[in-house]
């Protein structure tokens, strides 16, 4: 049967609708209110231009936001790779009940993110501080979650619980899928275990680097969810001489601000976010691509 | 093949079209039947409120009251803007202040001519005209435990001001282990625990209004305009010191709700930062204690009164074409035995209504309710704030603050900087 356009046009078209009415149309929209005094309800909309934009970065609580997003994400890049390359690396090295251990690493991904903000905080509020009052451990007396200076490390260590498992099973299927022979003739040629990983795996698994390293970093970019339940933005601490909220990622200064009724700064502020999360991942699918080797 | 398959999706298309056509057309209402539709927030009352809607629609044949309720944590305010843009907004909405009147002001309508207007003083006024049902009378103080003030000999009469207080918190540091508690203050500050709003809203509130006639507003009009009361604020920001220095450090600085509340309905404080909707958390933690209120007496000469103020109103779509019997829909809850029993028994809330004579059942309410007949108590005004100054400027300072309690001077400077950016934030 010979492909004819207007049935091509009427297979697409249930897609083109949906993608325009869901992406396209309000992101133009987006992009237009960023530029008024929209507060959310009012019918008199007023087109301002770039003056929300140029607001923006004369307000130490957004700029400490965005500040310490690009640090949460640099933090949590490393941290959730290196431990699910390293779990990785455990679950195919023919351990006994393998399967098991995949699976457990796998589920704590399967909990929702505001549900474990909520498990964690308990955790880290009152398990370890009880725990610290009863042994004396000077250290834990003081929640890890009231600390301005290292929230971001805690809520980086909570994501790494839960991301990690996700991102192994991406580095497990693309371990698997280097031919076996290839390793074995590394190690009979005696090259030691640490040259085999750096040598042979790592650059014959660059794809999966690939994908793992947008994942983490846009995830990280967005986080929401973990971020309000498990801190809210607290505890409170300085920049640029003004109080601010220490652990108030980007989403959620932009969320906050929105619930303010200020939906034309907040929608300025998601494009702003926008603008730099593309940027910033496709600089890194076009630096990782460069890696990959052809099998 | 090819043909069949273009009528097989053209037959599709009208098909998903059909159901389009009839719901756009079926919405027609039919002429002496109203039905007025509410969008609630108080997610406490919800029970109730269905059952008195229930009960008024079956008293009142043609009309028929919708509740629909959304709150507790839920975002309120984005759900009415989506009805609003959907032209579903509802007949009867809520406000809790003035940054809401100034979002929705186009769709409230003036209910200066109500008889219940006259009946309260909480009502929602712009310009001397009545625009917002107050919902409810919501109130604080430092409730206090009276078991263990006796025990520690501290009669709360006397707590009258900051140094009254200061001695008294003394007394209980000092006797802590004897008495039992971890601390004297159940008192919550913090951003990460959601209590941002008990010190930069309602101990701030202190400021605003203390002291001062019911409905004076100098304070917060001055604040408005981007100054602070020097001499005043002082005053305050030693009472709020005070009240950090002797809290329970884990409930300040990281505590949620439930630990606070706990807290105090388990007697490991003294007093606690509170308003009167504890009251049905302290009856589920079963508490037997005796309790009251004493005054925020943050001045050096002596204050008495509570603090009391309507937390949400309601309002009349003024665009609705069933604005009539919507408004006496909320007549009826002012002005009938019925509306007056579902206030206060069914839905445990002290009624802004003067004309209501049944009393409340919890501690705390009844403490307020006392107060409001003997008057002299102070009006809040945190509404009149900018949105978002109290969770975003005002919060982060007062979590500050509240870490390092002796830095009063930076509170201060702070404070003034964030007061002095009021007027830019619209």
């Amino acid at each position: 049967m010979k492909h004819s356009r207007m049935v091509n046009i009427l297979f697409v078209a249930p897609c083109v609708f949906a993608f325009l009415m869901i992406i396209i149309i309000p992101f133009l929209f987006g992009l237009y209110y960023s530029m008024t005094d929209w507060n959310g309800v009012n019918n008199a909309v007023k087109f301002v231009g770039l003056k929300n934009f140029k607001d923006l970065f004369s307000k130490p609580d957004f700029l400490y936001s965005f500040l310490i997003t690009i640090e949460y994400t640099v933090i949590n890049i490393a941290l959730v790779n290196i431990v699910s390359f390293s779990l990785s690396l455990i679950v195919t090295s023919g351990l006994r009940r393998r399967n098991f251990y995949r699976a457990g690493f796998f589920v704590p991904y399967l909990i929702g993110g505001i549900v474990l903000g909520y498990i964690w905080q308990f955790i880290l509020n009152n398990i370890l501080v009880d725990i610290g009052k009863t042994l004396s451990i000077e250290a834990l007396r003081v929640s890890f979650l009231s600390l301005p200076n290292t929230v971001i490390w805690t809520m980086s260590v909570v994501n790494t619980w839960q991301y990690a498992g996700y991102i192994m099973l991406i580095y497990v299927a693309a371990i698997q899928s280097i031919p076996a022979s290839l390793m074995e003739a590394a190690s009979v040629d005696g090259a030691n275990f640490f040259t085999r990983i750096f040598r042979i795996l790592i650059p014959m698994m660059a794809n999966a680097f690939t994908i793992s390293l947008f994942l983490t970093l846009t995830t990280s970019f967005k986080q929401f969810d973990m971020n309000l339940t498990l801190t809210n933005g607290g505890p409170a601490t300085r920049f640029l001489d003004t109080p601010v909220k220490a652990s108030q990622l980007l989403a959620m200064n932009i969320f906050n601000t929105a619930t303010a009724n200020q939906m034309a700064e907040a929608q300025a502020k998601a494009v702003v976010l926008f603008v730099v999360l593309l940027v910033v991942s496709l600089l890194q699918v076009s630096a990782s691509k460069k890696k990959e080797v052809e099998m | 093949m090819r043909k069949t398959l273009i009528t097989a999706m053209t037959i599709g298309l009208m098909v998903l079209a059909i159901p389009a056509a009839v719901f756009s057309s079926g919405t027609k209402e039919a002429p002496k039947t109203a039905t007025v539709n509410m969008f609630q927030l108080k997610v406490e009352i919800k029970d109730a409120l269905d059952a008195y809607a229930a009960q008024y629609s079956a008293a009142h044949p043609g009309v028929t009251v919708k509740v629909e309720t959304l709150g507790g944590g839920a975002d309120y305010g984005g759900a009415l803007k989506a009805k609003a843009q959907a032209g579903r907004m509802p007949d009867i909405f809520m406000i809790e202040g003035r940054g809401g009147y100034n979002i929705w002001k186009d769709y409230i309508a003036d209910l200066s001519s109500e008889p219940w207007a006259k009946d309260t003083d909480l009502a929602f006024k712009v310009d001397g005209k009545v625009m917002g049902f107050p919902v409810a009378i919501e109130g604080y103080g430092l409730a206090y435990n009276a078991d263990i003030l006796k025990k520690a000999g501290i009669d709360p009469a006397t707590l009258t001001t900051r140094s009254a207080y200061e001695n008294a918190f003394k007394v209980l540091e000092a006797k802590k282990a004897e008495l039992g508690i971890d601390a004297p203050v159940a008192m919550a500050a913090s951003v990460a625990g959601g209590m941002w709003w008990v010190a930069a809203q309602h101990n701030l509130a202190v400021y605003w209004g203390g002291g001062l006639d019911f409905n004076d507003t100098s304070i917060i009009d001055m604040a408005l305009k981007g100054k602070l009361d020097d001499a005043r604020f002082l005053q305050y920001a030693k009472y709020l010191q005070l009240l950090f220095k002797y809290a329970d450090k884990k409930i300040l600085l990281n505590g949620s709700y439930d630990d606070q509340v706990g807290s105090f309905a388990q007697g490991k404080t003294a007093f606690l930062h509170q308003g009167n909707w504890v009251d049905p958390n302290l009856k589920q933690l079963g508490v037997t204690f005796k309790m009251g209120y004493a005054p925020h007496a943050f001045l050096d000469t002596p204050e008495k009164g509570l603090f009391l103020f309507a937390p949400s109103w309601y309002c009349v779509n003024s665009k609705s074409p069933n604005a009539e019997a919507a408004k006496a829909f909320l007549n009826s809850i002012a002005s009938t035995p019925e509306g007056h029993d579902y206030m206060v028994n069914k839905a445990g809330m002290i009624p802004a209504f003067k004309s209501v004579k049944l009393q409340p059942a919890g501690q705390l309410s009844r403490a307020l309710m006392e107060a409001n007949a003997r008057g002299g108590n102070y009006g809040v005004f945190f509404g009149m704030l900018p949105d978002g100054a109290g969770q975003n400027v005002f919060g982060p300072i007062f979590d500050l603050f509240a870490q390092n309690p002796d830095n009063i001077d930076q509170f201060i400077s702070d404070m003034k900087k964030a007061v002095a950016n009021l007027p830019n934030m619209k």
